[in-house]
Formats: C-alpha cells, sequence, structure tokens
C-alpha cells in the first residue's frame, strides 16, 4: 500500500496524507510550529492516488 | 540505527483511565510508560527516534517528551492519524528513518532487560529483520515464530491452533532499510491494517534472513488494568529505590520505599516496601500502604489501607476501607462513610469503570 506522507518544512513533523485530507488546512501538529499544513501541499498524483484509494485509507 | 516508538491507540482496554489520556503516559512505578521505552532506546545508542501519534493524546505525549532533549535523545514526531496498522505506521516513519536501519518499539511495552542485545544481534549480519520473541505459557493467544536451530525465524503465524513454539513475537522489532519496500507491496489484512507481521513474512519470502531473540527477564504489554499492575510489581521489585523524602519520627518504614524529596511520611504511618511515592504527596497517621504500591503526586492519604495499587495522582483517599489491586486514575478522591446516613457506598463513577465492592 502507498504510504503518502507529507513533512512540516518549519518544524519536521511528519503528517500522513489521511490527516491531511481529513483536515484540508491544519496547524502544524508540531510542537510550538506555527506553520500552516494542506492537502494541497502533496504533489499533485500523491493526491490523486490517495483520492481514488480512499476505502484504503479508513476514510 | 534510529528508532519508530509507535504512540497511538485507542486505549480502549484501559478505560475509563484511557478517556482522558493516552495509555503510553499511565505511570508505572510513578514513571509514564512510554519513558521506559525512550530509555531503552537510548541505552542501545538509538538517540534519533520518531514517535508515531494517533488521534489520541498527541498533545499530552509531546507535552511529556518534548524535543527529546530532556532525555538525551532527539525526537521527529510522526502523525499516523487514521490507526492503519503497524506495517502503515512504520511505513509513515520512511522520511524520517531515510537510509538507515530502525528498530520499532510498541509505546506500551515494559521490559526488563532493554533492547541493546536485540540490536547487537541484529547488526551482526545482514538481516532483514530481527524480532523479539518471549516464551509464553498460551503460545494460542500471540503472534508466534518458527525458528531453525541457528535462531533464524523461518516463518511467523497468528494465533496458530496449533503453535510449532511457544515463542510469542513481543512488539519489538529491528528492520533493516528494505522493509519500507516491502510495505509497499502490502495490501490490508481482513481488518483493514497493515499488518507487520505481513511485512516480515514477506522479507523472508523475498529472501531475507530474520533475525530472533529471545528476550530474558519480565515482558509487559501494558494494555489492560491488570497488567500495569504487574509491570508496576515488577518493575518496583527491580528498581534501586532511594528514600529522599521525610519520614517523621513515629513512622513505620519497612523494606524498600522510593520516597519523593518532597514527599512526606507522617507519624503513626506504616509502609511496607517496595513502594513508591511522588512529589508533594502525604501519607498520614493511621495510613498503611502495602507493597508493591505506587502513589502519583499531591495526593494525601489519610486512615487507609493500601496495597499493590497504583494511585496514578492528584488524589485525596481518606476511606477506611482496605483498597487492593486497584488502579485509581487522576484527581480520584475517595472519602469515608463510616458517618453518613443512610449507611451505604456513594459513588460518582465515569463510564467504563470497573468496582468490586
Amino acid at each position: 500500500m502507498r504510504i503518502i506522507t507529507h513533512t512540516c518544512m518549519d518544524c519536521r513533523t511528519v503528517v500522513s496524507a489521511n490527516e491531511l485530507e481529513a483536515n484540508r488546512v491544519m496547524k502544524c501538529p508540531g510542537i510550538k510550529c506555527e506553520n500552516v499544513l494542506r492537502f494541497a501541499d502533496l504533489p499533485a498524483d500523491d493526491r490523486e492516488f490517495f483520492l481514488e484509494h480512499a476505502e484504503q485509507y479508513g476514510l | 540505527m534510529k528508532g519508530v516508538l509507535l504512540s497511538g491507540g485507542t486505549g480502549s482496554r484501559l478505560r475509563p483511565i484511557t478517556h482522558t489520556g493516552p495509555k503510553q503516559l499511565v505511570p508505572v512505578a510513578n514513571k509514564p510508560v512510554l519513558e521506559y521505552a525512550i530509555e531503552d532506546l537510548k541505552e542501545a545508542g538509538v538517540t534519533e527516534i520518531g514517535v508515531i501519534l494517533g488521534h489520541k493524546g498527541r498533545e499530552e505525549i509531546q507535552e511529556l517528551l518534548g524535543d527529546g532533549s530532556d532525555y538525551g535523545v532527539e525526537i521527529t514526531y510522526i502523525v499516523q492519524g487514521n490507526p492503519l496498522g503497524l506495517a502503515h505506521a512504520a511505513g509513515c516513519a520512511r522520511n524520517f528513518v531515510g537510509d538507515d536501519d530502525f528498530v520499532m518499539y510498541l509505546g506500551d511495552n515494559i521490559l526488563k532487560q532493554g533492547i541493546a542485545e536485540l540490536v547487537e544481534s541484529f547488526e551482526r549480519d545482514d538481516y532483514g529483520a530481527g524480532i523479539a520473541l518471549q516464551e509464553v505459557d498460551t503460545p494460542e493467544q500471540f503472534g508466534i515464530a518458527d525458528v531453525d536451530d541457528e535462531g533464524a525465524v523461518t516463518r511467523l503465524i497468528e494465533k496458530p491452533d496449533d503453535p510449532p513454539t511457544n515463542l510469542a513475537l513481543i512488539g519489538i522489532y529491528v528492520f533493516s532499510n528494505e522493509v519500507f519496500d516491502v510495505i509497499e507491496r502490502l495490501e490490508p489484512s481482513w481488518r483493514g491494517e497493515l499488518e507487520i507481521t505481513d511485512a516480515i513474512q514477506t522479507l523472508l519470502e523475498d529472501g531475507h534472513s530474520i533475525d530472533s531473540h529471545v528476550v530474558r527477564g519480565w515482558w509487559k504489554d501494558t494494555g489492560k488494568p491488570e497488567d500495569i499492575l504487574e509491570a508496576n510489581r515488577l518493575v518496583l521489585e527491580d528498581n534501586h529505590l532511594e528514600c529522599a523524602g521525610h519520614v517523621a519520627p513515629g513512622a513505620t518504614v519497612d523494606g524498600r520505599v522510593d520516597l519523593h524529596e518532597t514527599a512526606r511520611i507522617e507519624d503513626g504511618a506504616v509502609i511496607r516496601g517496595p513502594v513508591s511515592i511522588a512529589e508533594n504527596t502525604v501519607i498520614e497517621s493511621g495510613t498503611y500502604v502495602g507493597p508493591y504500591t505506587s502513589i502519583g503526586p499531591n495526593s494525601t492519604l489519610e486512615g487507609v489501607h493500601i496495597e499493590n495499587s497504583v494511585v496514578i495522582g492528584e488524589s485525596l483517599i481518606e476511606t477506611s476501607g482496605k483498597i487492593v489491586d486497584s488502579l485509581l486514575g487522576r484527581g480520584t478522591n475517595i472519602g469515608r462513610a463510616d458517618d453518613e446516613l443512610p449507611e451505604g457506598r456513594r459513588l460518582v463513577v465515569g463510564e467504563n469503570s470497573q468496582l468490586k465492592l
């Protein structure tokens, strides 16, 4: 199963695609990090794959 | 070598304690279970640790561990979100692990001997993975490894009806980097999760050798209240305990007692170790604290008889009743009903609580 994650450029916290998709726009969950993470930050092919296989990701 | 520490899960078997916090922060001998794992990783030379977070208790876990500097390690947080299995959790750590090998450690496990021997054994040869095993009495209830005479794993079987060995997987693994490509090829199991045993089995089928290491000494998965009590007993039995707090001249203290420097045992109290008493806690006159008990911080015990129990903290316990084999959540207060009418017990009990009266 393809596992898609995004790494916050400010604090290096890693967030899985299912978390990003659930929130669409979210404050980075890293400690005291003010960065904003978006599902749209993922590469287009990752987003497309994720949405096409949403049932695998528990959505 | 990096570390991946799993700290997700719902903790459903530890309700109601886990209604208000993650299971990995339940204290054993007054220290959160997760800290034992961090110490084991550090002792094995693993100081770059990725902590996998689920939906529950993220803030509390980050608040406790911070950036890891208090523990002499460097922590990166990895938010798994949905609980899609241990192999999915490992896969989420791919960018963090990079080209390294890594130890994967379930954060609610606690074991006596640490993981240094497991890591050393894995590093002695070109293994695809190394797995920690322990002999169990009921192998049909566990994931079981079949091993050859050299200790190499030949197959894994989940809860077998006819177990070939009694060597159970205890939830601590070392993986080579190859596991990430294997995980990409896995499909979710019948329960919708990417199974770590499928990943190891695929490594085997791909021709990788899998090392095994049988853990000496005790091991506990602290998933249930009775497991917390058992782990508390085992740790208190083994640990060096230091009595740094105030013991009044008229108090009786026998055996080994870990008394924080700000804790007090007053005249007329009786303590029989091994016992751990945390900061700012007071054991008042007429109280008996018996073996294998841990009393958390900012608590007062007065007149109660308590043994083989864990009081997490912020509690006032004044009952004249006897408390045994109990796990009491933070902020639990137990008063006395001796003088109240009509006679009877008075309870305010949360969802999923378990009482024997």
